[in-house]
């Protein structure tokens, strides 16, 4: 990413220090090259929220990106999950995402591996505070696929080794 | 014509006013306007709203010959958007005056279309960051106040977030 593009990031996002945002705006009104570049910015931000709304994505997301969907008024499915726990779960046509909540000891966890059927995903985003991991499918794929069984291991890593925190089943069935 | 050229022609015109000049300062500044709109008060409507007032304000300042340095024609439509943004968390109303005396051509300040990412591209890419990566992305663009959760301090956040959009963009343009 070039310097600039970082700054424009910064600038969006309300990074810059209050007298180089002040600068740089300044700037940006005498550049139509700073102009364009923000403007595509600012799209691939809204090609990126409208493609998360429309269930194309998956992610381990944080609690506050929860609660905003939440207060969004988007209808979420919970599974609250224990170590060793097995559900019955689906999604609904008039579900807009099934989020997963993977209790599991993470005080003093520092990295955090989420294995599945599908591959091993590493360093998952987590919140020791509340001890979850918050899985999310991408709800689009999901609502197309029959019945199938999910099981999905945390790991913790810890400098060359690591240990199981809690393994998880999610028998799917269409809705 | 540059900046400075525009605001004389303009001034020049008076009351007899120059539209082709006029027209031509609204589709240059609007998208400037627009995105500090955006930035600042992170809604599209008052981002609208904002264009419009800004532009009745600088044309009435051109017209009536009042502007004094029109090589600073950028840094006075900046502090106008200033000026606007501190007025509406303030609550003044100046605007329904301003409104019924001026008209600006609709067309010169609507938004430009925005360039369109192709969904199923996009979510490959999204789906090519790391696990951080992506949810701290996905925050970012879907509620700025998301990411603070992530066990990740803001200087993380930032970190991972310049890095996970030039992987983006650079993908994006790959396609």
């Amino acid at each position: 990413m070039s310097a600039e593009l970082a700054t424009l990031v910064d600038y969006w996002f309300g990074d810059l220090p209050p007298d180089r945002e002040g600068a740089f705006e300044e700037h940006l009104f005498g550049c139509v090259e700073c102009t364009e570049k923000l403007q595509e910015l600012v799209a691939l931000g809204a090609a990126v929220r409208n493609a998360w709304r429309a269930g194309a994505v998956r992610a381990v997301i944080s609690h506050a990106l929860f609660d905003a969907m939440k207060k969004e008024g988007l209808r979420l499915r919970e599974y609250p999950m224990v170590p060793g726990g097995s559900v019955n779960c689906t999604i609904a046509a008039s579900d807009d995402f099934v989020v997963s909540r993977l209790s599991a000891p993470l005080a003093g966890v520092r990295r955090v591996d989420l294995v599945t059927d599908a591959g091993r995903f590493e360093d998952v985003p987590f919140d020791a505070a509340t001890g979850e991991v918050l899985m999310c499918p991408a709800p689009a794929p999901l609502k197309r696929r029959g019945a199938f069984t999910h099981r999905v291991r945390l790991m913790a890593v810890e400098g060359t080794g690591e240990r199981l925190l809690g393994e998880y089943t999610f028998e799917h069935a269409p809705s | 014509m540059q900046d400075a050229a525009l605001a004389r022609a303009i001034a020049e015109a008076g009351s007899d006013i120059d539209a082709a000049a006029e027209a031509e300062l609204c589709r240059r500044f609007a998208p400037r306007v627009r995105l500090y709109g955006l930035r600042h008060l992170r809604d599209r409507q008052a981002a609208a709203d904002l264009v419009q007032q800004v532009l009745m304000m600088t044309l009435e300042r051109l017209r009536a010959g009042k502007l004094r340095d029109p090589e600073r024609l950028a840094s006075f439509v900046l502090g106008t958007c200033r000026m606007v943004c501190m007025d509406q968390r303030r609550g003044a109303a100046r605007r329904q005056g301003l409104l019924e005396e001026w008209v600006v051509p609709e067309e010169a300040v609507e938004d430009a279309e925005p360039r369109v990412f192709e969904r199923e591209r996009l979510a490959a890419c999204l789906e090519a960051l790391s696990e951080r990566e992506r949810s701290v992305v996905i925050a970012s663009f879907f509620e700025e106040n998301s990411i603070e959760k992530l066990s990740l301090s803001p200087g993380n956040v930032r970190v991972i977030r310049h890095r996970a959009l030039g992987k983006l963009r650079a993908c994006m343009e790959a396609a």
